[in-house]
């Protein structure tokens, strides 16, 4: 609770959580009382969309459902219905989805942690419009505009431990001891990988910043400036807030993207990948590979679901710092 | 006049539509394609081949031959024409059967031995050519791979040897034996190899498919059973056991010999080792010759076989083969006459040999003569005492992984031991 003053100098109490119901909105009454005064022919005008959308998204989703609780292996004529056996199996019985789950995730903890960061660096050395700023923003976007495949090729060349770049490269500086196997280290793989996705898409995601760092308000900074705000002052109190939103779309798309890394995976690390490198969309690929279709149907709904809670929690967590502004 | 439609009528009609695509979604799944009846696979159609051959394969690099084949056969039958459908090899595998099925694509296809010759045996897309005069062009013993229940499904086309490629420049300079007949002259050729200067094995551990292709070689004398893997996947041997832990320890063994972190090594780099004479042996199989010849390699190669047997002990096989790209003819198309002239075609020895010369692979078919020196150089491998490569025995492919990647971790530094016990965890899983 805080209190303020009124007009007249009379203090007004108010929650910050709940405001008042005499400040909300009327709400509209819907329902039969609301009828639609169109033309009938006009619904017709998005149905073309609305039938493309059923076809190829909507009754593929349904059946991917429906083939999840069957253990159908994807051509015979018949099948068995399962119930919820392929869950069960995907979270208990089966290590190599566990185990994809668990690169998933240290996959995309490591990209969303190192990409937002480098990314809004980048944003911030290159905000202005200066001609060196704008040729250097291309040249870290470019990365972007290349085929998924293309990217997997090159950094598979760069990482071989024998004619690779990298180890060339450390040799050649007299930090032998630093070479190393790269995709060939099961611990550490996965991790090259995500290295792979940030020198991708930092490009990317650091427009997205600029846009953000852009719609700022240069007064603010003027005004921080005569009051004696240092440039760490600045960044945490009007830089980092008011850039929120930009953050949390980087955030939310950079995780989004991690989960559906799957053409880079492949293209990297071949076809089906080692262990080390699998993640859920490459799991699920291999199942269906593996004539399993209705174990890999659960896989992707599980993996479906995963991507919906996510995305859910992220939205919450914009709406929260809109809040806050 | 009144156009009004309540929100409610509105969401009524969306709501009815909705629900008839949800009922349409939840229709079983079933089968458009070919389907297994009572008497199994029948002998594909007869009559005047005629209408457009779809060729479905995964073989990029052969396409030209293909062209050039299709027009020869197209010339010879009026009213055939010949298209090809190519998917890389990494789709096909994954979902040739899928797309063949459908017989949109693939009235004559080619198949994978293992995994996916069988699962497409079991969706009944294949004819039956048994008693086909295509059939009776190949060599009978190198047709087990295309045959089930005693009926000839498919033509395995390809022989091809996964063993190591030598370079035979490199083991005269080092003095080392290019024919090794135990496990030790195997072991004291690769130090011959090592001491002149050379990496004795390019071994391409991070490129899951060909890395396998050495465990073909390690199984073949050490395996207490001609279908070993077979049997590992349903359960009666184990990763655990003794022989392929000894098997690993071999592996181990070779780590010395190998190329610097040969595990995380691409299959494009060991090409280039050995091609640039690094390298002494491409540990691969023929397959790749043309692609090292393609880059340029002037050198005289061989095969040879990294035997395990101990010295005095007769070994069960001097070489492993692989018979593969297997052609079929499918059961649901339109243009069956048409397609299995086309295949007929294919097996001619004259045509069979255009195609062998220009794309460097031994073929199945039987009385046909190379002229492609190295074809010529590595005749003799089709008459030694050879296995059947074994990880094709391997029908789920999380399984052949697992039991494959047992050699990478192990050459990676894992222990045998530890090795054998993860993938044993997998097969376990899978065993139904």
């Amino acid at each position: 609770m805080t209190k303020t003053l009124n007009d007249d100098g009379a203090p007004a109490e108010r929650t910050l959580l709940a405001p008042s119901k005499k400040s909300r909105p009327p709400k509209k009454k819907a329902g039969r009382k609301s009828p639609m005064r169109v033309h009938p022919a006009l619904w017709l005008f998005p149905m073309p969309a609305v039938i493309l959308l059923v076809i190829f998204m909507a009754m593929p989703t349904l059946q991917a459902f429906h083939y999840a609780i069957t253990d159908w292996n994807g051509y015979s004529a018949t099948f068995n219905y399962v119930g919820v056996d392929n869950f069960v199996r995907a979270f208990t019985g089966d290590i190599l989805f566990m185990n994809a789950v668990t690169n998933n995730v240290k996959y995309m903890l490591v990209v969303v942690i190192v990409q937002t960061i480098v990314s809004l660096v980048l944003s911030l050395m290159l905000v202005r419009n200066t001609r060196g700023g704008i040729v250097l923003r291309a040249l870290f976007f470019f990365p972007t505009i290349l085929s998924s495949v293309s990217v997997a090729f090159i950094w598979r060349f760069i990482y071989d431990p024998n004619f690779g770049l990298l180890n060339s490269f450390l040799g050649a500086i007299g930090l032998e001891q630093f070479q190393g196997a790269y995709l060939g280290d099961p611990a550490q793989a996965i991790y090259w990988v995500a290295l792979v996705q940030i020198w991708a898409h930092s490009g990317q995601m650091m427009v997205v910043f600029v846009a953000g760092l852009q719609a700022i308000p240069a007064e603010l900074y003027e005004a921080a400036e005569l009051d004696g705000a240092n440039r760490r002052q600045r960044f945490t109190t009007i830089t980092w807030p008011l850039l929120a939103p930009a953050t949390a779309i980087v955030v939310a798309y950079t995780t989004i993207q991690s989960f559906k890394a799957f053409d880079l995976i492949l293209g990297i690390a071949g076809n089906p990948p080692k262990s080390s490198v699998d993640i859920i969309s490459t799991r699920i690929y291999t199942t269906f590979a593996n004539t399993d279709f209705g174990y890999a149907a659960a896989q992707s709904v599980i993996f479906m679901l995963l991507i919906v809670l996510i995305t859910v929690l992220q939205r919450r967590v914009l709406r929260l710092t809109q809040k806050q502004e | 006049m009144s156009y009004e439609l309540s929100r409610r009528q509105v969401l009524g009609v969306f709501g009815a539509v909705g629900a008839t695509f949800a009922l349409a979604s939840c229709a079983g799944p079933g089968s458009t394609g070919g389907a297994i009846t009572a008497t199994g696979p029948s002998a594909p159609l007869t009559g005047t081949p005629s209408g457009k051959v779809s060729f479905a394969h995964w073989r990029a690099e052969d396409k030209d031959v293909f062209d050039e084949l299709g027009k020869r056969w197209a010339a010879e039958i009026a009213d055939v024409s010949f298209t090809q459908d190519i998917t890389t090899s990494n789709d096909y595998n994954a979902q040739g059967l899928q797309k063949i099925r459908g017989s949109n694509v693939g009235d004559a296809f080619a198949s994978f031995r293992g995994a996916q010759f069988a699962s497409m045996a079991d969706a009944g897309i294949y004819t039956d050519l048994s008693a086909t005069a295509a059939a009776a062009a190949f060599v009978p013993s190198l047709l087990t791979a295309g045959t089930l229940n005693k009926q000839t499904l498919g033509l395995p086309y390809q022989v091809v040897f996964p063993m190591p490629v030598s370079n035979l420049d490199a083991f005269d300079k080092a003095n080392a034996e290019s024919a090794p007949k135990d496990w030790d002259s195997f072991l004291g050729s690769c130090e011959a190899l090592k001491t002149g200067g050379y990496v004795p094995m390019a071994w391409p551990g991070g490129d899951v498919g060909n890395a396998g292709q050495l465990f073909n070689c390690m199984v073949a004398n050490n395996a207490p059973a001609e279908d070993a893997c077979a049997q590992i996947e349903i359960g009666t041997l184990k990763v655990t056991d003794d022989w392929f832990i000894a098997m690993l320890k071999q592996y181990q063994e070779l780590v010395p010999y190998m190329q610097d972190n040969a595990q995380g090594t691409a299959v494009e780099a060991v090409q280039n080792m050995f091609v640039q004479q690094q390298a002494a042996m491409l540990v691969t199989g023929s397959y790749h010759i043309s692609a090292i010849r393609a880059l340029g390699a002037k050198f005289p190669v061989d095969l040879i076989f990294p035997s395990t047997n101990a010295s005095g002990k007769t070994a069960n096989y001097e070489g492993v083969y692989n018979a593969t790209f297997i052609l079929g003819v499918n059961a649901a198309s339109e243009v069956q006459p048409a397609a299995y002239s086309w295949i007929e075609f294919l097996s001619r020895p004259e045509n069979a040999a255009y195609y062998a010369d220009n794309t460097a692979q031994h073929v199945a078919v039987a009385g046909v003569e190379y002229s492609d020196p190295d074809l010529v150089k590595l005749s003799p491998w089709l008459d030694k005492r050879t296995m059947l490569a074994a990880r094709f025995q391997f029908e789920n492919l999380d399984v052949r992984n697992a039991v494959e990647a047992t050699a990478i971790a192990v050459v990676g530094g894992a222990s045998p031991e530890e090795a054998a016990e993860s993938a044993q965890l997998i097969v376990d899983q899978n065993l139904r």
